[in-house]
């Protein structure tokens, strides 16, 4: 579905992103892991046009991306969770829901969708006419997660879902992300946390320095002395 | 509110010339301010180039009345469309900044403006301005400062619901979207561009039509009405009054009229004054006046959309 290749982002003079190839295979889920400033969040904004590469083609479905304005990717079904959730905190969750389906037109579906959300996370039905400022960190993640979808998309970029979330909202937050797969979304997920990676990727790349350093399996994720010894550092 | 209204309505039978000015220029400020409001609070972009842009629609009206000879009713609007143009212009380089940058490329094309009111003899007639007759309301008015007032009054009316709409309806809700996180907002294929040029646009409108009654009130435009202090004064109210709130601007420019013509004998005291209630509210009351009313009038809310009501 998605194909990366020898992608290279500069900032400045910086070279943030080396020569990075992967595809992303429709209906799977494809983890990037590597630790902070490795470029993982770099390719996600990238892929959503919000930076420019310097060099390398990005094609969703064989059709190049490269130049793309984010507005266009979004309407071809490749929509993002960014990092740190970044929901907008002023605005009901209702709202924030509203403004995520900006691209659309359709009143009734969008209604529809608003409730289909709250289907997935009921906790945010309850809180619909709440602010984004008072919801908790795991709630503004789904709130984050049922924005995007509200794009109708095709394929998730989702930016560490898992940080700063306790280990039991890890879970569920795991459990979502497994339903959202079933539904029929394709998944690129940064993750730092081996364990969701591990739960859930078919196949996780681990970036070091702005390159692929390699690709494993991802039930393999957790045993594989590489993964420990590079990106764990045992 | 209701009292509010009425008491604006009836002032022209009650209230002497003076106090119907300065009514008058309340009214013209809340135009301004409101549209300021949609740029600096809604959009989240500190920019100040509409004191600016409320010269270059008084200037456009004047130039448009007095040298070519339009009639009021034409040149009023043409000086808003001027000053939109220009707004949008000014858009165009303004919508890659952000935050400081943003300030200062615009804070230094108020100044610019104004050198251009200054110099360009031939259109503006320099220092010494454009001298405008009164303006003829017919058979509508008694008097060109009846008129004007009602005019002013039609007006801000328009522009406060119009805004409070606007508000609240998608293109409000993008707003506050930017305003809160472009990145987001910018990855959810919100069109920063499209929606910072509407923001732009809107509020430079409301400047230049708020020029063009400023113009008919004084009955002359000179430059030095569109300088800094201009500049000030509207952010004052703006931030006074409650950023990001409509009513909060409306607010902000009644009350800082007040101030200003409380202190229309000491003009240096204006400035302080106006600079010292901003230093007030943003040390002490980020939300302005509205924060107050948020705080002590319950159930008091500005959503951003238009809530059914129940049955």
């Amino acid at each position: 579905m998605l194909d990366v290749r020898n992608l290279n982002v500069w900032y400045g003079v910086t070279e943030v992103v080396r020569d990075v190839s992967f595809s992303v295979p429709t209906g799977s889920i494809v983890a990037l892991m590597g630790g902070n400033g490795a470029g993982k969040t770099t390719i996600l904004n990238t892929l959503s046009g919000l930076l420019k590469p310097r060099g390398g083609e990005l094609a969703l479905d064989g059709e190049s991306i490269k130049d793309r304005h984010p507005h266009d990717i979004v309407v071809r079904g490749l929509v993002q969770v960014p990092q740190g959730r970044h929901v907008w905190p002023g605005m009901t969750v209702r709202d924030n829901l509203d403004l995520g389906a900006v691209t659309r037109k359709d009143k009734d579906g969008i209604r529809a969708d608003i409730e289909e959300a709250f289907a997935l996370f009921p906790i945010l039905a309850e809180r619909r006419d709440q602010r984004a400022s008072s919801l908790s960190g795991g709630e503004q993640q789904m709130l984050a997660i049922c924005r995007a979808l509200m794009a109708k998309p095709r394929m998730l970029l989702m930016d560490e879902p898992s940080a700063g979330l306790s280990p039991r909202i890890v879970q569920e937050m795991v459990a979502a992300i497994r339903r959202l797969h079933e539904r029929g979304l394709t998944i690129l997920l940064v993750e730092q946390n081996v364990g969701v990676a591990g739960a859930l990727a078919d196949t996780a790349y681990v970036l070091a320095n702005g390159e692929i350093a390699f690709s494993t399996d991802g039930a393999e994720l957790a045993t594989n002395p590489d993964v420990l010894r590079s990106y764990l550092g045992r | 509110m209701a009292v509010g209204l009425v008491f604006l309505a009836t002032l022209p039978f009650h209230a002497n010339p003076y106090l119907l000015f300065v009514g008058n220029l309340a009214m013209l400020y809340i135009v301004l301010t409101v549209g300021l409001n949609l740029l600096i609070g809604y959009t989240g972009m500190l920019a100040f180039q509409n004191a600016a842009l409320f010269g270059v629609g008084a200037y456009g009206c004047a130039v448009l009345r007095v040298t070519l000879g339009l009639p009021y009713w034409l040149s009023l609007p043409a000086g808003g469309l001027i000053a939109m143009i220009v707004g949008v212009l000014v858009a165009l380089p303004a919508l890659r900044l952000t935050g400081l940058y943003l300030a200062l490329a615009t804070v230094a094309f108020a100044q610019f403006t104004l050198w251009v009111f200054l110099h360009w003899y031939s259109v503006t007639g320099g220092p010494a301005g454009i001298q405008m007759h009164p303006v003829d309301f017919g058979v509508l008015a008694s008097t060109a400062e009846y008129g004007l007032y009602y005019l002013t009054m039609a007006i801000m009316l328009a522009v406060v619901a119009l805004t409070w709409n606007l508000v609240r309806s998608r293109i409000g809700r993008a707003f506050v979207a930017i305003r809160e996180s472009e990145v987001a907002a910018e990855a959810l294929a919100i069109d920063l561009t499209r929606y910072k040029t509407i923001a732009y646009a809107i509020s430079a409108l409301y400047a230049g039509v708020a020029g063009g009654l400023f113009a008919a009130m004084l009955g002359i435009v000179v430059p030095e009405s569109y300088d800094l202090f201009q500049v000030i004064a509207q952010f004052a109210m703006v931030v006074v009054g409650g950023i990001g709130s409509v009513w909060g601007a409306v607010i902000g420019a009644v009350g800082l009229i007040w101030v200003q013509e409380a202190l229309r004998a000491f003009k240096e005291f204006q400035e302080i004054a106006f600079g010292g209630m901003i230093l007030l509210t943003v040390l002490f009351l980020r939300g302005g006046a509205m924060s107050l009313i948020k705080r002590h009038i319950k159930g008091w809310d500005e959503p951003l959309r238009r809530i059914p009501r129940k049955r």
